[in-house]
């Protein structure tokens, strides 16, 4: 490595400055409230703005914060106290109020409750934000990730309808499989543009490859591989229990990850509905 | 304008493995209001990302700190790869990017260190004898080298004399801390993970291998009794947030040389 790279650009904008005053221009112009995420924001004359959570528009008795850095805290764990590695998942916990002053701290409040969303918004805006499709992210991967190279396109998009849809992340995806694969999903109708695989989806998608590698080695008389009937196990025990107690959100070598279920949806129940007509045909 | 970005490794599983980052960026907030402009936060695998990190960041001047104890992987591949950095300073963006080494290897880790087993030892009940610290480190037979940074600081701390023997043992390579701890020569025996988090090793593995029953553990011993004091992992205390502000500032040197 050199000891000082030089640096080509011309003309540089500092997207961290103009994003925040993009974005607290966008919520001043609101007539009343904008909604970020699942974040009501209201501003006010003086240059303030009060946070809360979109379902609690007209709550009261709310915990007070009146710092930007408490943001972390409101962020930091759901409603049941369950670690949050995904902010943009729909699961921003309630009963809170943050009142801050000024675009600065607006900035700091947002940037713990949605990481580097309000930088990505503006630039979407701007149609400056740079798109990493799932292909070139794959490509950089070392380590134990280095095999979601070898996902296939059937594979990325089933991935991403488990992991990425408005039902368990609210940004907009944005990128696609590669330039000539579109990533064929609902992307969503949130105000967070999603660029690029997170570290959530790339261990998602290194879970779903291994169950790929599990399919080629070979299924069993019926059609189903090992992890998919370990699956079915684990859903009629927990069912039979009378609590089906979701995995933790990343946690996707468990059988009970909403995710992970939300795959076996796409593929594993088209097997099951097909096996179940072709038995009743027999009859 | 200046700008502090601490590097962690987060986790998709637990907070403990953030926490610290959150901790020291706060800390660092507080002490060195006049040095930076503005500290945040970025991580592996929780949010912000290394990736988007520095858009966010409004300074011109950005100090980078790898979170990590040792030289290897992470803060010689991944951070540098994600980060987009091109060597120890960078100029991207209109900003001008320093990236410091990683904690474990700076001088003063050794101090903080010492000041974690002297908050252990505060107010407990000392028996006579010698004594004896054991820096527990990860290790991995996979890369002989992130074991280096352990001995390092061993051997930093024998030079003082504080401690009648030090020792190193590792939880994934030789020689093992059943081992080290098992047969160390001394009444008295201080454990300091070298770890920058608290998490399943510190929590549950090394206190079930040396069968601890806590902080303070006695056991017999053809001697007498050995007592066993077990401290929490040294990346979690407060004085690591100076050692960040120094490893940030040591980065200077780098810029004043090229």
């Amino acid at each position: 490595m050199s000891e000082t790279s030089p640096d080509t650009s011309v003309e540089v904008t500092n997207v961290a400055v103009a994003s925040r005053v993009a974005f607290a221009a966008w919520v001043d112009e609101a007539l009343d409230v904008r909604t970020f995420g699942q974040v009501l924001i209201r501003p006010s004359a003086s240059g303030a703005y009060c946070l809360r959570h979109r379902d609690d528009a007209e709550a009261v008795n709310l915990t007070f914060y009146d710092k930007p850095w408490d943001a972390r805290e409101i962020a930091r764990l759901t409603e049941s106290g369950q670690h949050r590695p995904l902010k943009s998942s729909p699961n921003l916990r309630r009963g809170w109020e943050l009142r801050v002053s000024g675009t600065v701290a607006l900035a700091v409040a947002m940037n713990y409750l949605y990481p580097a969303g309000i930088v990505h918004w503006y630039l979407y805006r701007e149609g400056q934000l740079r798109i990493t499709n799932y292909r070139e992210n794959a490509a950089r991967q070392s380590g134990i990730y280095k095999r979601v190279q070898h996902l296939s396109d059937e594979g990325v998009q089933n991935a991403a309808k488990a992991c990425c849809e408005d039902a368990v992340c609210l940004k907009k995806t944005l990128w696609d499989v590669d330039p000539e694969t579109t990533l064929e999903i609902d992307r969503g109708e949130g105000e967070i543009p999603c660029p690029e695989p997170c570290s959530v989806f790339v261990s998602f998608a290194r879970r779903i490859r291994l169950f790929e590698r599990e399919t080629k080695r070979g299924l069993d008389a019926a059609g189903f591989s090992l992890s998919e009937k370990e699956d079915l196990a684990a859903l009629v025990e927990a069912g039979a229990a009378g609590v089906i107690r979701l995995a933790r959100e990343a946690e996707f070598e468990e059988p009970l990850n909403e995710r992970r279920l939300r795959y076996r949806k796409l593929t594993l129940l088209p097997k099951l509905r097909t096996a179940q007509d072709a038995s009743s045909h027999e009859c | 304008m200046k700008a502090l970005v601490i590097v962690g490794h987060g986790s998709h599983l637990s907070g403990d493995s953030s926490l610290p980052v959150f901790e020291h960026a706060r800390r660092i907030r507080e002490r060195y209001a006049e040095e930076y402009d503005e500290v945040v936060e970025c991580f592996w695998k929780e949010e912000p990302s290394m990736r988007h990190v520095l858009d966010t960041v409004e300074a011109q001047d950005v100090y980078v700190v790898p979170a990590f104890i040792s030289e290897g992987y992470f803060t010689q591949q991944v951070i540098p790869r994600e980060l987009d950095l091109a060597g120890p300073v960078t100029c991207k963006g209109g900003k001008t990017v320093r990236y410091a080494g990683p904690l474990g290897t700076f001088e003063g880790m050794a101090d903080v260190i010492m000041e974690r087993a002297e908050d252990l030892l505060r107010h407990k009940r000392i028996r006579p004898g010698r004594w004896g610290l054991v820096l527990i480190g990860h290790g991995t037979d996979l890369n002989k080298s992130s074991g280096g940074v352990i001995y390092l600081n061993a051997d930093r701390i024998k030079r003082r004399n504080v401690y009648d023997i030090v020792e190193v043992g590792f939880l994934d390579q030789d020689p093992g801390i059943g081992d080290v701890v098992g047969n160390i020569e001394a009444e008295n025996i201080v454990l300091i993970p070298v770890f920058i988090a608290e998490g399943w090793h510190t929590r549950e593995t090394i206190p079930e291998d040396l069968a601890l029953t806590g902080e303070v553990t006695v056991k017999p011993s053809p001697s007498g009794y050995k007592t066993i004091f077990y401290g929490a992992p040294v990346g979690t205390h407060p004085s690591m947030a100076d050692l960040i502000a120094s490893r940030a500032r040591e980065t200077e040197v780098v810029r004043n040389v090229s």
